[in-house]
């Protein structure tokens, strides 16, 4: 089990730090929050590869830290040059097996004596010389010189990897678009091989081959006696026509799995998702000890999605499993406390949720918990109104809404503020939260959540029982009457105007939202909260 | 499992019963096999994929190969910080001061600019790099292996004996297998350390491990080689006082030419022309009669031949005529020699008629 990851100069990665979960990592983050290129990095020390082929043969300048990389070239030009950008991973490992020892050695950047493995890419001393002209070349491009670093690749014990150790067995699973022109990744094909017992393999290379030559002697007779007839028109020598019989034509080439009579690269990409996922949760835990799942939820189903995570979920039984997801149905179902949450490269660290909480979440897995985990600043409303309300505040204090200045203003729905509380509370959240008195002191409200809140950073706001119990006796208080009378259109003489907006909950805050060039007020916990998130 | 010691005679098939406890033992029981000669370690290597399934098959390394990567390698930063092992330096020495004794201390005693180990300072750098890890060398290899096998031990020596100390005190069982009468060659020549356990000096450190109930030793007196007058022979190389154990000889093969006998010089030439000996001497300083060639003790270890032709040191003539003891490096020497040969051993010397040997003359 990889009991913390350490990632130096690689992509978005400046100098990252993680202490994984043992069973699943849900690792949840924006567009360029690094999550793609975390699964890369592990992938890379455990198997020395990256999409199947060695990473020697796959190093580019844009695997490198940008702003490493421009910090560099930055200091050549002054006084003191900064030593050229490398990029570290390491992986460190449970020191509980036996059959990791020989991977244990103190060679980590913490020294620790643990068993783990280590890629370090780095300036090729043997080519110090190449790389030293480079760099001085005046006409040279801010890019580094991949061509002079080299690849090394370690056990913690300081001997170099030249394949996987059969210990770190990992299945891949990557459901966006990938194509190849065997329309079959390499993973996939490496789980497929699990399958074949070298005695089958050896026979379904001879009947290959067997037939290949068949094709070539038989089936292409006639053509090669009709090129022969013109030979001398087109060469000296015979040219004929053969099956090639080289190593590149092996059968494992030319072999597809089929689903169903349809061959797999034919499938829908839902599908082929889930097949892959069925695969690997075939390979034993003691050849696939990790999986790395890159976005499940494409190309699928919600029907399907669940039974793709119930899969995952029984996958991770005794392996440990990294998950990337846009997807709040995910991260809910596997649940909320396997959040990794990555943010430009670093992890934010996620405190301990309540299991309950984990539960709750667990169940209302169409919940979008991951608006609640990716907002800089929540805003938090019990519903519709509030939420409209609330915006069309903000709006006459910002000029623009609070999308545009990093607040998500997000309506509960049922969901209860606590759960939500808890949730910003352990990822140290800046939030606020609105609410109703009901006809009770926000004292009442604020007490059972009181040790989630904190100065400054996440407060609840709550009417005053003397202004009424919700939102529309509170905001009516607030504006004149005639002027509200007017703006909503109540025509109705009988009816009070607190009566007819509770009547009619989301018509008058959607009137509000629409018309901007009224001016009204607003309660003074609305206008608090507004201040508070600014 | 208790720790064993197996001092054996020459052609008791010492290296075999290694192979023969991997090939038979529990296939889940993990194993190393530490071998000292490079030849040695290919040819056990050969003949253990002979004999083991692929399942039971152990891992093999020399002792530098061991010492350097078990020790050394995972652990050497938190002796010498930042330090990684380079390799090996098998011939280089240290800074030295003009009478040549080496003077360079610290991590420069140790390790050479390209961060390679001196040989000759390898065990003791070992020790103090797990010293420095506290303990996680030995935990590391316990972990790593059920059994560890160490041939050849009669040529450990110096802090070798450390090594091998630590090892006894692991949970890892560990069986020894030598033959201190041949114990020509040494790990560590210059090591100054545990100098009084040299060659046969050793049985005293097995005793001492003995006591410590570190170690169980037995004796293996059965030789597969030589005939039964070779091998009585080759007993009385040393001194009883030693108390080794009389040789048995398990050979069946005889010859119209079988036991020891001495020779005249002028008639060596006739001997190799009539019985195709295995010609040996003690070391090059053995001056040989004109145009003839030999081997010196130390290479033909391990070797077996039908007949052996020994050119005499003094002190080896002191002994055939007078009785006269040899030092323990000239008897160990001398005991490789004569117990390479499955028939006969004979002796050239000046006066073949003072010793008590049967003398060759040509016409028989």
């Amino acid at each position: 089990m990889i009991t913390r990851i350490v990632v130096r100069g690689y992509r978005l990665f400046m100098d990252f730090e993680l202490e994984p979960n043992a069973g699943t990592n849900i690792v949840v983050g924006d567009n360029e929050s690094g999550k793609s290129s975390l699964l890369e990095a592990i992938s890379l020390a455990l198997t020395g590869r990256i999409n199947g082929r060695w990473a020697q043969d796959e190093l580019n300048p844009y695997w490198f830290n940008v702003a490493a990389v421009e910090t560099y070239f930055a200091s050549l030009d002054s006084g003191s040059p900064l030593p050229p950008p490398e990029i570290l991973i390491e992986l460190y490992l449970t020191n509980n097996d036996d059959s990791l020892q020989y991977l244990l050695g103190v060679h980590n950047s913490r020294q620790d004596k643990v068993p783990g493995v280590k890629m370090h890419v780095a300036p090729n001393p043997d080519y110090a010389e190449e790389f030293a002209d480079y760099m001085a070349d005046a006409g040279r491009p801010a890019i580094l010189p991949t061509e002079w670093y080299s690849v090394d690749w370690r056990q913690f014990s300081d001997e170099r990897l030249t394949r996987r150790p059969k210990e770190l067995g990992v299945s891949v699973i990557d459901s966006r678009t990938v194509r190849s022109t065997a329309g079959i990744d390499y993973h996939t094909r490496e789980m497929l091989k699990d399958f074949i017992e070298p005695k089958e393999s050896a026979a379904v290379a001879v009947a290959h081959r067997k037939a290949r030559h068949i094709i070539s002697t038989e089936t292409l007779k006639s053509v090669n006696e009709r090129i022969a007839e013109k030979g001398d028109a087109l060469h000296d020598k015979p040219i004929g026509l053969h099956m090639d019989q080289s190593a590149s034509a092996s059968w494992e080439q030319s072999i597809v799995p089929q689903v169903a009579d349809v061959p797999f690269a034919m499938a829908g990409q839902g599908q082929q998702a889930a097949i892959k996922v069925a695969l690997a949760m075939n390979r034993s835990a003691d050849t696939t000890a990790y999986a790395l799942i890159e976005e499940p939820e494409n190309h699928l189903s919600h029907t399907r999605l669940t039974k793709l995570v119930d899969r995952i979920e029984e996958l991770a039984g005794d392996r440990q499993v990294f998950l990337t997801t846009h997807s709040s149905f995910v991260l809910n179902r596997l649940g909320l406390d396997k959040l990794v949450l990555l943010h430009r490269g670093t992890r934010v660290h996620l405190g301990a949720l309540p299991a309950d909480t984990v539960r709750y979440f667990k169940r209302l897995s169409g919940y979008d918990t991951l608006r609640l985990v990716l907002a800089e600043r929540v805003v938090m409303v019990e519903g519709p109104s509030d939420e409209m309300v609330f915006e069309r505040a903000f709006r006459d204090k910002h000029g623009k809404v609070p999308m545009a200045l990093g607040v998500d203003v997000i309506s509960m729905a049922g969901v209860s503020l606590k759960r939500g509380m808890q949730l910003c509370s352990a990822l140290k959240r800046h939030a606020a939260a609105i609410r109703d008195n009901d006809g009770k002191e926000p004292e009442h409200w604020r007490m059972p959540i009181g040790e989630l809140l904190e100065n400054g950073k996440r407060e609840i706001f709550i009417g005053e029982v003397a202004d009424g119990p919700t939102l529309e006796p509170q905001f009516a208080k607030v504006n004149n009457d005639d002027d509200l009378r007017q703006l909503f259109d109540i025509t109705d003489g009988d009816k009070a105007t607190v009566d007819w907006m509770k009547a009619h909950k989301t018509d008058w805050a959607l009137t509000l939202d629409e018309h901007p060039e009224v001016t009204v007020s607003y309660p003074g916990y609305i206008s608090d909260a507004v201040d508070f998130v600014s | 499992m208790t720790n064993t010691a197996t001092l054996a005679v020459a052609g008791a098939r010492k290296t075999q019963s290694i192979v023969d406890a991997c090939a038979g033992g529990d296939p889940t029981t993990r194993r190393l096999v530490v071998t000292y000669t490079l030849s040695g370690q290919l040819d056990l290597e050969e003949r253990l994929r002979a004999a083991c399934p692929p399942a039971s098959l152990p891992e093999v390394c020399g002792w530098y190969a061991f010492l350097l990567r078990h020790w050394v390698r995972p652990f050497l930063p938190l002796m010498y910080s930042g330090k990684r092992l380079g390799g090996l330096n098998f011939d280089g020495l240290p800074r030295r001061n003009s009478k040549g004794i080496v003077i360079a201390s610290g991590e420069e005693r140790f390790l050479d600019g390209d961060s390679r180990a001196y040989k000759r300072f390898l065990s003791k750098l070992a020790l103090d790099v797990a010293d420095a890890a506290d303990g996680t060398v030995i935990t590391r290899l316990q972990r790593m292996y059920d059994e560890i096998y160490v041939d050849e031990i009669q040529d450990m020596t110096g802090y070798d004996l450390d090594i091998l100390e630590r090892l006894l005190g692991s949970t890892s069982v560990i069986r020894m297998v030598g033959d201190l009468r041949q114990s020509v060659f040494s790990t560590n020549a210059q090591d100054p350390r545990h100098k009084k356990y040299r060659g046969l000096g050793m049985l005293d450190w097995f005793e001492v491990q003995k006591k410590a109930q570190r170690l169980e030793v037995h004796y293996a007196s059965t030789t597969w080689r030589s005939v039964q007058a070779v091998a009585t022979f080759s007993d009385s190389i040393f001194d009883p006082a030693l108390k080794f154990q009389a040789t048995e000889s398990a050979q069946e093969k005889s010859s119209e030419h079988d036991g020891v006998f001495a020779l005249a010089p002028e008639h060596a030439a006739a001997y190799i022309e009539h019985y195709q000996p295995f010609r040996l001497r003690q070391t090059i300083a053995t001056a040989l009669p004109q145009g003839i060639t030999a081997t010196n003790f130390g290479i033909s270890k391990g070797q077996t031949h039908d007949r052996v032709l020994i050119f005499t040191t003094k002190p080896m003539r002191d002994f055939l005529t007078k009785g006269t003891r040899l030092t323990g490096e000239s008897a160990c020497g001398l005991y490789v020699g004569v117990t390479r040969a499955i028939h006969s051993v004979a002796f050239v010397m000046p006066e073949p008629d003072a010793s008590y040997l049967t003398v060759w003359t040509p016409t028989g």
